[in-house]
């Protein structure tokens, strides 16, 4: 793992980055005090980083007026000396709560190392915070395609992907998620076509329970396929209104008449489920917006894909902003629910020298996977593989994990190809292009990709 | 009285302007929690920090007038009571989950 900046000075004063090495650093020196005060099953200590990155201790209301409290007062006290400006002025050191479900709803958390009941909780002014994995879903297989910088072609590889599986016959389902910069469904379908309303009127409708008035108006098919169906649902209608000021209210929560809420992530996978209800498809492909954003995170986090397509091209921005993801998922302790399902594909593959790029994309991809998602497998053992005391060949408790060799083209690292070729290049004229061109020549330019995908797609129906 | 004071603490967070003692400029902010119940959702709606601190309608406090602070026992009926201790339960759970965003101190 590389040094953080931060480590290399001797003391630093205390910034943002600094709190949770600063919490690791007390829970580490105080190990012992804390299992002692903790020792009982019903006891808890959550650490809480509020909105404004200022941290401080919950803990259960009976320890307000018990004994023990002078010493939790005294341990919070030397924390908040570790943490600067981020601390809690004196006497508001310590929370007290009755419930610790309540204390941490509507926050991430994950236990600390090494405690059995200490919590890190964190709370953030956007709902996204790329640390709840759902399960991947179990009816149709949802494909997101997700870039960490925009006009990589993403959206382009998008259509020829729903292109080609709908002549293949499957029924494709688009959703042009890229609310801030819409595009997709003008790449599938000709004006005329295009449905009165979009996800964004959705989401401003359902809001106020008039989410069925733009339900039945808001799918279009594509006539692009004469074998099987596209489906494509825009981002916003044929006239797109207000759209600012629909885009401006598509992230609020829904609240009930009791006072729950609903996430607007929620609310968008409830009109997912709605709209396979109704179209019943194959195969859904889900155009992401890129970056680090709340769209982003719902799509890659919340909806339950089968396959996360990361669109990357070779270069520093690429592999630092994949790395701030995959530190994020690490750290939060989520890896392994969401790996499996990862798939680099390199963006606009030059024409010269394409083997040399795929080759420097792939060691740059496998670096960062190394790093943060693969499992470290320790080295063999002696006398663990080779001939027993009878002589005969044998293999003892192997170290086991989910890793993968730099090489290995089955690898999520490895990256699936997409070419460039003039005639692809820029998403308007693509209509007209998959119109009139035929399956080879998609092939030559998007092969790696479709292939891969169909793969996946079929893999769930045959299984 | 204490839903009332929680209400408005987190009303002055989502906009309602104070005097520098502290009592609210708009006469229709000087109102007890019959009233405030519905000020905190005007206040709260059009705040993007007030997104999630919802209040469920109807206002349970809505039959409650502030004579009745000094109502005789025998004029209390228990479902009155219950709805309000509700009411008030709910207030001190949005006070909690301000602390812990960091809301309110």
């Amino acid at each position: 793992m590389r040094k953080k900046l931060f480590e290399l000075y001797p003391e630093p004063i205390p910034t943002f980055d600094l709190i949770l090495p600063a919490v690791r650093d007390w829970l580490d020196a105080y190990r012992g005090s804390l299992n002692d005060f903790l020792s009982n099953e019903d006891d808890w200590l959550l650490v809480n980083r509020d909105l404004n990155g200022r941290a401080r201790l919950i803990l259960p209301e009976r320890i307000k007026e018990s004994e023990q409290r002078k010493l939790w007062d005294s341990l919070a006290s030397n924390l908040m000396q570790r943490l600067g400006k981020h601390a809690y002025p004196q006497n508001d050191e310590i929370l007290f709560e009755t419930n610790r479900e309540q204390a941490l709803q509507g926050a991430t958390s994950y236990l600390v190392d090494g405690f059995t009941n200490v919590w890190i909780v964190d709370r953030l002014a956007t709902e996204a915070n790329w640390a709840r994995i759902a399960p991947e879903t179990e009816s149709v297989p949802r494909i997101v395609f997700f870039s960490i910088k925009g006009g990589v072609g993403r959206s382009t590889a998008l259509a020829a992907t729903a292109w080609s599986l709908a002549q293949e016959g499957k029924r494709v389902l688009v959703l042009d998620l890229d609310l801030e910069s819409p595009g997709l469904s003008s790449a599938l379908l000709p004006p005329e076509r295009q449905p009165m309303y979009g996800i964004t009127d959705w989401l401003v409708e359902d809001l106020v329970d008039n989410g069925d008035v733009v339900f039945e108006s808001m799918v279009a098919t594509s006539n692009l396929s004469h074998d099987g169906e596209i489906h494509v649902v825009p981002a916003h209608g044929a006239d797109h209104g207000e759209y600012i000021a629909k885009l401006g209210r598509v992230w609020m929560p829904k609240l009930r008449a009791d006072g729950t809420r609903e996430a607007w992530s929620s609310r968008l996978h409830r009109l997912l489920r709605h709209l396979e209800d109704r179209i019943q498809p194959d195969v859904v492909l889900i155009d992401s917006r890129s970056g680090i954003d709340e769209i982003a995170s719902a799509c890659i986090t919340e909806l339950g894909a089968k396959l996360i397509l990361l669109f990357s091209l070779e270069g520093e921005q690429t592999w630092n902003g994949y790395r701030m993801l995959f530190e994020q998922w690490q750290s939060a302790g989520v890896a392994q629910q969401i790996r499996e399902r990862l798939q680099v594909v390199g963006a606009i593959v030059p024409e010269l020298d394409r083997v040399g790029y795929l080759a420097g994309l792939r060691e740059h991809s496998y670096e960062i996977f190394v790093d943060t998602l693969y499992d470290e497998i320790a080295p063999i053992k002696k006398g663990e593989v080779g001939p027993g005391p009878d002589g005969a060949w044998q293999v003892g408790d192997l170290s086991e994990g989910w890793s993968f060799d730099e090489a290995d083209d089955t690898a999520p690292h490895h990256p699936w190809g997409v070419n460039w070729h003039r005639s692809f290049a820029g998403l308007r004229s693509l209509r007209g292009r998959l119109a009139a061109i035929d399956a080879q020549e998609v092939d030559s330019v998007f092969g790696a990709l479709i292939q891969g995908v169909s793969n996946a797609v079929d893999w769930r129906e045959t299984s | 009285m204490a839903a009332e004071c929680g209400l408005k603490r987190l009303m002055m967070k989502f906009g309602m302007m104070v005097s520098p003692e502290g009592t609210p400029k708009e006469r229709y902010d000087r109102e007890h929690v019959d009233k405030i119940w519905a000020r905190f959702e005007s206040y709260r709606s059009g705040s993007v920090e007030g997104r999630d601190y919802g209040l469920p309608t109807p206002n349970p406090f809505d039959k409650w007038h502030a004579s009745d602070r000094y109502a005789h026992q025998s004029n209390f009926d228990q479902t009155g009571v219950q709805l309000h201790q509700a009411g008030a339960a709910v207030i001190v759970e949005l006070i909690k989950k301000a602390q812990r965003e960091g809301l309110l101190v």
